[in-house]
């Protein structure tokens, strides 16, 4: 079976899996007495940041390796994990938001993690034009290995920005969003949908690294025949 | 004690907003992923 | 170590000598500074707003912009003259081509902001004298963070397709920590609250600049080597 196959295969199961969580969200957890059902975007919008952040932790030790083993799969890893990363970016900026406005009366506060996921994003968008931008493919990597890096090494300072500006800048909270100790029926909810989201990171890398696989697999053969 | 909060509209439009990005992504993956 | 700097001064003098030559790229950062001071001035009601709790986001949204027209014009040279072929192939260790470079745009950036500073204090009436020092030090450390950066991704932008508007977009989130700092602490400054209540953001700052200088002192090589 070729990766790609493979990373389809992955894909469909965590699809499937999410299907299940959706259901069990939906209908079979305890609808949260202050927040009411908006509460359970909260199963989809923690997970997604959690591995929006993971992503890029991967992008930028990917990027480390690649510097000094200059093995092309690890740039490769590091595209597919960045393009996958962007795209629960985005699921977290929407669920964020439509979470926000009901429990928080607005659509957009400084909350941690919704600010974190915003400069996510933009490090996402910047490393992705970046690898746009360069034709050669070892330039390409190791451009995008060095940004990957820095993005990777930000990544505690904007938590830490953050932290500081809350704390000292203690804002409105009527409901804390994310409720630090689940009840056992809405943390296995939690837990299923995490795994979905792991499911869903995997299969989608996989199928993403395939493609960069075969395209590079094609320059190769226009280069022999040049 | 209050009442809980009728807010399900949006647990609804963000269960239908994230299910569909993902799959959209997953159909942009299969498209390019498939053999010529 | 020795020879590092004499390198790095090398560098940063041939840049400095081209710069002050022409003064070209100079005045107009001044004058953009005072521009957007003024525009500033004209854009606020000082009845509805007190100006000091403006006044900390306007001159740091001045200073970015300043640093962002040094970083560009920094290149620029390089595009133009094909200055950077040159360097490379001279037997100049990258770590000192860093340096300079990053000494030429930090004097740059100082010049503008050393302008900046007194007209700021003079079209906005914020009381300064008592708070100079500490405010020339926060100013330093936000505006090393800056540049240290964006030295680093100016090498990495130069040999792309749409490299200025690249820059900016890929410097963004590494503005977000330093800015945030920089303004909490000017702010707290100008308002007469004790430095004690700085000293998060104040820790920020530095641990910033450390991380950032040496991070991007290193991978600078892999910006410009093979």
């Amino acid at each position: 079976m070729s990766l790609a196959h493979k990373g389809r295969w992955i894909t469909l199961v965590g699809l499937v899996c999410l299907a299940g969580v959706y259901v069990r969200a939906l209908a079979f957890t305890p609808v949260e007495r202050l927040q009411g059902p908006a509460q359970k975007i909260f199963y989809l919008h923690v997970p997604a940041a959690l591995w929006t952040e993971a992503a890029m932790i991967l992008v930028g030790l990917a990027g480390i390796f690649y510097l000094f083993l200059k093995d092309p799969r690890l740039d490769r890893f590091a595209a597919a994990s960045a393009e996958v990363g962007t795209v629960f970016a985005t699921i977290v900026l929407t669920t964020g938001p439509i979470w926000g406005k009901p429990i928080w009366g607005t659509w957009w506060t400084w909350d941690a993690r919704l600010t974190s996921t915003l400069f996510l994003f933009f490090l996402y968008v910047g490393y992705l034009l970046v690898r746009g931008a360069v034709r050669d493919p070892r330039l390409r990597a190791r451009y995008a290995a060095v940004l990957g890096i820095c993005g990777l090494c930000l990544v505690p300072f904007i938590h830490l920005s953050v932290f500081l500006f809350r704390t000292l800048h203690p804002q409105p909270i009527i409901v804390k969003p994310s409720a630090p100790s689940l009840p056992g029926s809405m943390l296995a909810t939690w837990l299923f949908s995490l795994a979905a989201f792991t499911l869903l990171y995997v299969g989608f890398v996989t199928q993403r690294y395939a493609l960069s696989l075969a395209r590079d697999a094609q320059q190769g053969e226009h280069a022999d025949h040049a | 004690m209050p009442d809980v909060p009728q807010n399900a509209g949006y647990m609804v439009a963000a269960y239908i907003v994230t299910a569909v990005i993902l799959l959209i992504y997953a159909i942009s993956l299969h498209r390019r992923t498939a053999k010529p | 170590m020795g020879d590092l700097l004499a390198q790095a001064w090398a560098v940063a003098r041939k840049d400095l000598v081209l710069e002050f030559r022409t003064r070209t790229a100079l005045v107009s950062a001044v004058v953009f500074t005072a521009l957007v001071l003024t525009v500033f001035n004209f854009g606020r009601d000082p009845t509805a707003v007190p100006t000091v709790d403006l006044a900390p986001t306007i001159l740091w949204v001045t200073f970015t912009f300043a640093a962002m027209l040094a970083l560009n014009r920094a290149f620029q040279l390089e595009l133009e003259n094909q200055a950077l072929e040159g360097l490379l192939v001279s037997p100049l260790s990258r770590t000192g081509l860093y340096w300079g470079k990053l000494v030429a745009n930090l004097v740059f950036v100082a010049v503008v902001e050393a302008v900046g500073l007194p007209l700021f204090v003079l079209f906005f009436d914020v009381p300064v004298g008592r708070v100079l020092v500490p405010l020339v030090g926060v100013i330093a450390l936000a505006t090393l963070g800056f540049v240290a950066v964006g030295t680093l991704f100016s090498a990495l932008v130069i040999r792309t397709r749409f490299a200025e508007l690249l820059l900016v977009v890929i410097l963004l989130p590494f503005l977000v920590p330093p800015l945030i700092g920089a303004v909490q602490v000017t702010a707290r400054l100008l308002g007469g609250r004790p430095l004690s209540e700085s000293v998060g953001y104040l820790k920020l700052l530095a641990a910033y600049d450390i991380v950032f200088v040496s991070l991007a002192s290193f991978l600078f090589r892999f910006t410009v080597d093979e």
